[in-house]
């Protein structure tokens, strides 16, 4: 189950509902609800505070529940090593979910240090056997490399940084079904939300901001190796002020799945990126299966050593 | 205009905009609507309550089933902000041409003044985006500066940049070439609004939409940015792998009229067409008829100049 802001103390709020006027408890982490009474959308506002922050920006869903399903099991599939169970199990529990995620942007100024490789021919003398079998000098052309240690300075615009605003989806969970497409990007507007599962932010800024910076480096890094020149390069270390930080909040669309697929173990989750359809989750590996593979490989490498010494 | 401008690299942004394009800092919300805290999303038809549908990207009634218009996502097509004057008269355009073509030299044919129809002559405005910006450019290339074993040698630096009035045309009936030739010599400082156009002008629309024009204006930038740091800062005479990364400050853009006469001619059947400044008389781009019999002429007698020197240094 998709449990929100696990990790957080809730309390909770009452309500009354808008459409039947029935008495509604809602935990403080909760953006919107369905009335159980009457099935009335609802959403909830909240003043910002300083470790809730209102939502800026969503993006709506795309995919559909059923495209959803059928991607979670394509990518079960893909996992050779999956348990059968799991394979095989119902995808019956599937939540439509706006994540509460972090927009982050900065400026980033870099001071960079690598060793770069230039290549050139050179010619090399080497020993061989001619057709009487005498040790005979040839030449031969070969690619050799020389180093240059290259420093230098690289400011860029951080644009697209998103991390995980939620206690209950860590940013790793989040990374795998990224990158969604900023420019379908909407200002946040209840009408948008209503009917699904939102939740509010349950990690500060701050807290979310070391993922963020994660995040920044890395893709500094990749801009980094593309950006040097040379034929190659090795040893690339750079250090960088990130200024001008700025954090929005922006409601992601996730379908969430629990998975149960033994009696024994916690149900798995898998989650589908609810604009691109992309699908992940860690998936557990069966051991049977690969002690089945290996003993299989064992066998075949006896047999051919077998007929070998035959 | 008052432009709005982002707070962090103090480009313009447009009112529909959600974040800068440049450096994507959140743009402020102009105005909050006042909300009650917990809020049932109604149906503007039937009043039952609504909830965003996925097959119909918009809040649907799932009674009567009509769904609630968002927001939407806006691009809309540019549209002309500016113009510039026509300083030059039909009068002075059509002596203009009559010395452009009488001052075309020794290819053209001897009877083009007298033979040549003037069919059409009238002004337009043509369109085009003209815009500053301050980049910070961070480079690495290759040159043989410094080389030792290998022809290549490693280099790297940042420099800033401003680009002032730089003009981007959105033309389509302009070749680049006619462009090329017209747009140095415009006044940008006499820029009028565009109500004050006379009311029978014809003005190029532009075809392009806000999304594409910032990414054509964003790459002219990125051209721009490499020619220059490939001139003047990277050492050596030869270069390769030219990287150029800019992170731009304080970008703005007009969008504007260019006046130009477009003036079509006829010289033996065929049509020839000439371009002429709108605000100097003197700059005209056009193609005009070559005497064929003239250039056969100088083709031969140059066959036979070199002939002779051949002959000549045979004998030697």
């Amino acid at each position: 189950m998709y449990t929100l802001a696990a990790a957080m103390s809730v309390s909770t709020e009452h309500y009354d509902c808008e459409s039947c006027g029935a008495g509604l408890v809602v935990s403080d982490v909760q953006r919107s609800l369905v009335c159980p009474y009457c099935a009335s959308p609802s959403v909830i506002h909240r003043e910002p505070e300083k470790d809730r922050p209102s939502p800026d920006f969503v993006i709506p869903f795309v995919i559909e529940d059923k495209t959803a399903s059928e991607k979670v099991k394509a990518f079960l599939r893909s996992k050779y090593f999956a348990p059968s169970s799991l394979k095989e199990a119902k995808l019956d529990n599937i939540r439509g979910i706006y994540l509460p995620s972090y927009l982050y942007t900065a400026c980033a100024d870099s001071e960079y240090r690598a060793e770069i490789g230039e290549e050139y021919l050179d010619e090399e003398k080497y020993q061989a056997r001619d057709q009487n079998g005498k040790f005979v000098t040839k030449t031969r052309t070969v690619v050799r490399t020389e180093w240059y240690t290259l420093k230098g300075r690289h400011s860029m615009y951080l644009k697209d940084i998103v991390v995980s605003a939620s206690a209950g989806l860590p940013n790793h969970e989040l990374e795998a079904v990224e990158p969604f497409d900023l420019r379908f990007i909407r200002r946040y507007a209840p009408a948008i939300i209503s009917g699904w599962i939102a939740e509010e932010a349950s990690l500060s800024k701050a807290e979310s901001k070391s993922s963020a910076h994660e995040e920044s480096m890395a893709e500094i890094g990749t801009t980094l190796n593309r950006f040097l020149p040379g034929d190659k390069h090795r040893n690339l270390s750079y250090s960088t002020d990130l200024r001008s930080e700025t954090v929005a909040l922006c409601l992601l669309p996730l379908w969430v799945f629990a998975v149960r697929y033994h009696p024994k173990k916690p149900p798995l989750r898998l989650i589908v990126n609810g604009q691109t359809g992309e699908a992940g989750g860690h998936v557990p590996t069966s051991w049977v299966k690969v002690l089945i593979l290996l003993s299989v490989l064992i066998g075949i490498g006896l047999l051919a050593y077998f007929w070998s010494t035959q | 205009m008052n432009q709005q401008r982002c707070e962090q690299c103090f480009s313009e942004i447009e009112a529909e905009d959600l974040r800068c394009v440049i450096c994507g800092v959140v743009t402020p919300e102009t105005e909050k609507p006042p909300r009650p805290a917990i809020e049932v999303l109604r149906c503007d038809n039937c009043g039952a309550a609504v909830s965003y549908d996925v097959k119909h990207a918009a809040p649907r009634c799932g009674f009567c089933g009509s769904t609630t218009k968002l927001e939407e996502i806006s691009d809309p097509l540019e549209q002309t902000e500016k113009y510039l004057s026509l300083d030059v008269t039909t009068e002075d355009a059509r002596q203009a041409f009559k010395t452009w073509l009488g001052g075309k030299g020794f290819f053209a044919p001897s009877d083009l003044l007298e033979q040549t129809k003037l069919e059409k002559i009238h002004p337009l405005w043509w369109t085009g985006w003209v815009f500053d910006a301050k980049a910070q450019v961070s480079w690495t290339a290759d040159s043989n500066a410094n080389a030792r074993e290998s022809d290549w040698a490693p280099h790297s630096g940042q420099v800033s940049y401003n680009f002032d009035n730089v003009l981007i045309s959105a033309s389509r009936g302009l070749s680049d070439a006619e462009v090329q030739t017209l747009a140095p010599h415009y006044r940008l400082e006499a820029i009028q609004s565009k109500e004050e156009l006379p009311n029978d002008a014809i003005i190029e629309q532009f075809e392009t939409q806000r999304s594409a024009a910032r990414s054509k204006i964003i790459h002219n930038i990125q051209t721009m940015a490499e020619a220059r740091v490939h001139q003047d800062e990277v050492p050596g005479s030869r270069v390769r792998n030219l990287h150029v990364h800019c992170c731009l400050e304080a970008l703005s853009t007009e969008r504007i009229a260019f006046p130009v006469y477009i003036l079509a001619y006829r010289y033996r059947e065929e049509l020839y067409r000439v371009v002429l400044h709108g605000q100097k008389r003197d700059v005209i781009a056009g193609r005009m008829p070559i005497s064929w019999a003239k250039v056969l002429l100088v083709a031969s007698l140059l066959l036979l100049g070199l002939g002779i020197l051949g002959y000549w240094l045979s004998l030697q």
